[in-house]
């Protein structure tokens, strides 16, 4: 059984609550435990790195130290989480001065950033540490019968110098995930795109468009679902569906699966145990 | 040391060019031509180009000019992906190629189209004019000539990376905003005027940055990095529109728009919760009305399938908020004392 | 309609470089009410000036306290190889320090020194470090400050207007023509005063050279043909390490660092020609070297020619990446070559011209209300060799005062009108070449030629036999011209028009080149004539000048001023 320490994501907590569920049920079965990090915090969201970048990177040096004192690299399941803790990983390991000033403080707490546990999301564990073979392995229901676009969203991509694990022009891992589950992934440009969650509250047209592009070449592209391994994607792409797709004048729907609730189909949890129910879009 | 003293012969490899065609003159809507060449190593795209403009089909139209990837004329979609067709390497494409042997190459994205693979720049210059992507010197005009301004090699550094810019456009075309709303700033845009606005000659920081944080303008940035990733420079676009927004909250406080309201937002439920309150996050950033409007018929749906979030009094504090908050202050503490030195 | 006819303007600047942009600014704050127009083929921010790594030279002093301008002017003239006139040098250099200072205050960036003044290096021929710099894109980021204080002025730009001729009314002109590439419209612009600032012609060397691909001298072309004359003509710069497929320029930096250059024999054969600098001997002395080394049969052979190698690998991977990247970066671009693993393609590249439109120190052409400044003029202040930073100075400086003299000029003439029969005349022209009939001739493969006989004939070894070739070459390319064909017939964007009649440029360029070059019998500067190998300042210390009479070269001639530093020998 190979252990982490598990991130919990705000939107995980409160909107999301089906990502973490689905992860309980069948992370024992593929060989992996996710511990919980109660005592983390809000990452910022990619918004606390300009607000203060000071305050940024003390909050997440300390969620990853609070990983390192339990020996574990830290596993998040939300794409601007990752990208955040990343981005924090990087500047402190960069920057000596940075490093010091934090862990000043946070001895307050018994605790240090080190630099030793590394920051990764779950797909990445799924694919490189589980490995595609066990999941074949495991499977118990294939998804052969289903099309499935692939939606990997900006922040499990981009920037490349900070995330680094896919190529962010030609990204491969969900797709081999599907095929692992037994899947068809359908070409789908929006791949790599945007799900203009980030500006939903601020430019909020605008965020719908970029939304209802992706949500449009999936529909004629006949998928049965979109996957995406980020809760804040399936925030703006099922929860906004409806407007965003009104908004474009289009008539249909199409419903958007969270990476953990496909692999729990795969291994034959039902909708209901997953909290497939809890989507907008049925 | 080991020099071939034998002629080598160039192996070569016939090449697909399936390049993107509109003349409006005759076209009623775009089309692809394909012209295959035999190419060697080390040619570029953009010779590729010129050897079919030349050898086959002398109609096909692009812009190229310094041939050395530093006057930006020649940005294009190769394969898809917007980049400079002059330090672009044919085999190199290739080698990702989804179909073998096959390069595509379409006009940049984002801007007017006026013939193949040529893009109307006019209204990215309209917008370096709107967002006044120039130095306005604090010297007057007639004292100029006589003395330097004496500038630190570190201020030169804070924008050195940024005048690298060669407004090639690729970032315009790769934009997720752009492709949306046209009056986009744009990121090539707000590159240029965080270079100005940290720059101590200029005069005209604040009026810059007023219009920067209206509408269109750097708050409707979605962050997906696209620009930043295809920038050919490799410049950190994402930095510099980050570098507005704090200093628009810096100097123009957090209540100024929504876009800064919201990014606040993240900053006090942090500190009183170590947890991100949404429930009221829309309320915060757009105000009652404006969330009552826009989210209750969502909202609706939401409470039916218990997808809202909990309201504040039950958002749970995260584990130790209480040392947690001690800590955070005490950065705040940093961060005064930081202000306090930058400002002498 | 196939016409467009503009109001009258007091000031039409062709070119928005380095140059035409400085003019138009200062053209504007010397009178603000003065109508201005800036006419550039591409984008100006895309232009030339952007390629220029080093920096301009100035005495400022603050890097080397004991600098003088004085210095600097016996540097230049010095350089020059005594073909400069002195006074004009004098204006360069007593300009320079006012005007690197005016960039500076109107917001170039520019690396610092630690006392945060502008930094300076040292660079070749030059007494002292005066060289100012913005780390290895100083032309870039005056090009970019100069384009956005024009916006700012509100100066009104015709972007991707291809200049065609000017309109000439006995020894006066009316104004300008040129063609609107977004809509194939033939354009009148009347002006009281034209400057022009089109930049160099080293790009009829083609595939031979490292500009931008459209060098190819319009506005000396256009002036040469309205009869005002062509100075120096034959004086080009050449750059010992192109790369062989682009002619790109692999910097000095790569040999700074230990490169070597190599023959297909494997020798280091820079110890034939320079035993101690080796590799760093001077610019024209390196590049001859790897010219002899082709010429005696001791280059490598590749369908895009002979050439050389520059080899890198023994520097190891760790320097070449942290010393060398961009170089490596380059390698890698352009040529396809990783230069940790293999050598470097090259051979010597044409680089810079020199000669230009004749003027005087006040940028004046012989005719009236027409100025020219930048490297498309020729005022002199690089007589037959140019230093490494003072192109970028010579395009500031000379650009401020064309903008000022016509500014205060414009006033004395008026507008002329420009009638549609000259429009019509000019639009039956350029469309001539799309007629089916008698024109075949493909412009791709006498564009290639063309480079091929001036880069082999009138290249950086010359000689009378060589010459005479090269001039013969260039008469039956112009008579093959006369039938080439036009195949895009649309009006939008005609990049093929375009590039026809830019051919038609670099070809009545190329007569005066080759010409000058056969004439001036000794060698001086860039012109080396093996068949008169020492410079011959008694019959030949003057200017040549190359007029248009009856569609062939005139040559006249006119004296070098001299008044500051007496001839010497030329040594470093």
């Amino acid at each position: 059984m190979k252990r982490y320490a598990y991130y919990l994501s705000c939107i995980n907590e409160s909107m999301t609550k089906e990502v973490d569920r689905s992860i309980e049920l069948w992370q024992k079965e593929l060989g992996v435990e996710f511990v919980k990090l109660h005592e983390g915090t809000c990452c910022g969201g990619s918004n606390l790195d300009y607000v203060s970048p000071k305050h940024f990177a003390l909050v997440n040096a300390r969620n990853i130290a609070l990983a390192e004192k339990m020996g574990l690299d830290l596993i998040v399941s939300c794409n601007t989480c990752l990208m955040t803790i990343r981005t924090a990983k990087k500047k402190l390991d960069e920057s000596p001065e940075l490093k010091k000033e934090v862990n000043e403080i946070l001895k307050k707490e018994g605790l240090e950033y080190r630099g030793t546990s590394d920051v990764r999301h779950l797909l990445w564990v799924l694919v490189d540490d589980v490995g595609l073979d066990t999941i074949r392995q495991k499977v118990k229901v294939p998804l052969k019968n289903y099309r499935i676009a692939p939606f990997y969203g900006c922040h499990i991509l981009r920037p490349s110098t900070v995330l680094g694990h896919d190529n962010p022009v030609d990204p491969s891992s969900l797709d081999q995930l599907i095929e692992a589950l037994g899947g068809q992934t359908i070409p789908y440009k929006h791949k790599n795109r945007c799900c203009g969650f980030h500006t939903l509250l601020v430019a909020e047209q605008e965020s719908l468009n970029v939304a209802a592009e992706a949500l449009q070449e999936a529909i004629e592209a006949k998928a049965d679902f979109i996957v995406t391994p980020c809760p804040l994607c399936h925030t703006s792409l099922d929860g906004y569906q409806a407007k965003a797709l009104k908004n474009a004048g289009i008539e249909s729907s199409i419903p958007v699966f969270h990476i953990s609730e496909m692999v729990g189909l795969a291994l034959g949890y039902s909708a209901k145990q997953l909290g497939i129910k809890r989507h907008i879009v049925g | 040391m080991t020099v071939p003293t034998d002629q080598h012969k160039e192996l070569k490899k016939d090449v697909t060019f399936r390049i993107f065609r509109f003349n409006p003159q005759v076209d009623s809507k775009p089309y692809f031509d394909d012209y295959t060449i035999p190419v060697e190593r080390g040619i570029t795209v953009l010779r590729s180009l010129n050897y079919i403009k030349e050898h086959i089909d002398a109609s096909i139209s692009f812009r190229a000019f310094c041939q050395a990837g530093i006057c930006g004329s020649c940005g294009m979609r190769i394969n898809s992906l917007s980049q400079l067709a002059c330090t672009t390497q044919v085999w190199d494409v290739l080698s990702k190629s989804k179909e073998h042997g096959v390069i595509k190459v379409e006009p940049l994205r984002n801007l007017p189209l006026i013939k193949d693979l040529i893009v109307d720049m006019d209204p990215l210059v309209g917008k370096m004019k709107h967002y006044s992507n120039w130095v306005d010197s604090t010297m007057p005009e007639a004292s100029m000539g006589k003395k330097e301004f004496l500038i630190s090699e570190q201020e030169f550094l804070r924008y050195d990376k940024a005048t690298d810019c060669i407004l090639c456009a690729s970032c315009v075309s790769e934009c997720s905003i752009l492709r949306v709303n046209k009056e986009y700033v744009s990121p090539a845009v707000l590159l240029k005027s965080f270079r100005m606005n940290v720059d101590s000659r200029d005069a005209i920081h604040e009026q810059r940055l007023a219009e920067l944080v209206k509408d269109h303008g750097v708050w409707d940035c979605t962050h997906c990095y696209r620009c930043q990733e295809t920038c050919v420079k490799s410049i950190p676009i994402m930095d510099a529109i980050h570098g507005i927004r704090e200093d628009a909250i810096e100097s123009r406080g957090m209540k100024d728009t929504s876009g800064s309201k919201h990014a606040e937002a993240f900053m006090s439920d942090i500190e009183k919760k170590g947890k991100l309150v949404e429930a009221t996050l829309p309320i915060r950033t757009n105000g009652v009305l404006w969330t009552l409007q826009n989210l209750l018929p969502m909202a609706v749906k939401m409470i039916i399938k218990r997808r809202t979030p909990p309201p504040p009094p039950l958002v749970k504090s995260a584990k130790g908020i209480k040392i947690f908050r001690e800590m955070f202050r005490e950065m705040t503490e940093h961060v005064k004392q930081d202000h306090k030195s930058h400002k002498k | 309609m196939r016409f467009e006819r503009m109001k009258p303007f007091d000031i039409v600047i062709v070119g928005g470089g380095g140059a035409g942009l400085y003019a138009a600014m200062e053209a504007m704050k010397t009178n603000p009410s003065l109508n201005i127009a800036v006419l550039s083929k591409v984008y100006p921010n895309r232009s030339h000036t952007s390629a220029a790594q080093g920096g301009a030279n100035a005495a400022l002093a603050n890097k080397a306290k004991d600098d003088t301008v004085e210095m600097h002017i016996f540097d230049t003239i010095k350089g020059s190889d005594y073909l400069a006139d002195q006074d004009a040098v004098d204006v360069l250099c007593s300009e320079a320090p006012k005007i690197i200072r005016e960039l500076d205050n109107i917001g170039t960036p520019w690396s610092r020194m630690d006392d945060n003044t502008i930094a300076q290096r040292p660079f070749g021929g030059a007494g002292r470090p005066r060289c100012c710099y913005c780390s290895d894109k100083t032309g870039h980021t005056i090009l970019q400050t100069l384009y956005e204080q024009c916006l700012k002025k509100g100066v009104i730009f015709f972007n991707e207007y291809f200049a065609l001729s000017l309109s000439v009314k006995g020894s006066r002109s009316r104004g300008l023509i040129a063609m609107n590439m977004k809509s194939g419209k033939v354009e009148a612009f009347p002006a009281k005063t034209v400057i022009f600032a089109t930049g160099g012609y080293a790009k009829m060397y083609w595939n031979r050279s490292s500009n931008a691909a459209g060098n190819t001298g319009d506005g000396q072309a256009i002036a040469y043909r309205a009869g005002i004359p062509m100075k120096d003509m034959e004086f080009v710069q050449f750059h010992p390490t192109g790369l062989r497929k682009s002619g790109l320029l692999v910097t000095e930096g790569a040999r700074g660092e230990g490169g070597y250059l190599i023959n297909r024999d494997g020798e280091r054969f820079m110890a034939r020609y320079a035993k101690e600098k080796m590799e760093l001997g001077p610019r024209d002395l390196v590049s001859r070297s790897l010219e002899t080394e082709i010429l005696e049969g001791r280059g490598f052979d590749s369908p895009a020619g002979k050439y050389l190698h520059l080899d890198l690998t023994h520097l190891g991977a760790d320097l070449i990446k942290s010393r060398l990247p961009q170089i490596r970066e380059m390698s890698m671009q352009f040529e396809g070559i990783d230069p940790i693993v293999e050598p470097i393609p090259v051979r010597p590249t044409a680089h810079y011209s020199m000669g230009g439109i004749d003027t005087d120190n006040f940028t004046r052409t012989v005719m009236e209300g027409v100025y020219a400044a930048g490297e498309c003029g020729c005022v002199s202040v690089h007589g037959a060799n140019r230093l490494g930073g003072n192109s970028l100075l010579d395009i500031l400086v000379f650009g401020r005062i064309a903008g000022h003299t016509a500014a205060q000029e414009a006033g004395k003439f008026e507008p002329g009108t420009i009638s549609e029969a000259e429009l019509t005349a000019q639009y039956d022209d350029i469309r001539s070449f799309m007629h089916s009939s008698g024109h075949y001739e493909r412009y791709g493969e006498l564009r290639e030629e063309l480079g091929q006989t001036l880069g082999t004939n009138v290249g950086i070894f010359r000689e009378a036999s060589l010459l005479k070739k090269g001039i013969q070459d260039v008469a039956e390319l112009k008579e093959r011209f006369k039938k080439v064909r036009v195949f895009d017939t649309s009006d939008v964007f005609n990049t093929n028009l375009m590039q026809v009649l830019e051919l038609r440029n670099m070809l009545d360029l190329a007569e005066t080149v080759a010409t000058g070059a056969y004439a001036r019998e000794e060698s001086r500067g860039s012109h080396t004539r093996t068949d008169f190998p020492v410079r011959d300042d008694a019959k030949w210390h003057k200017h040549t000048l190359s007029t248009q009479v009856n569609g062939r070269v005139a040559l006249g001639e006119k004296p070098v001023t001299m008044g500051r530093y007496e001839l010497q020998e030329r040594t470093y």
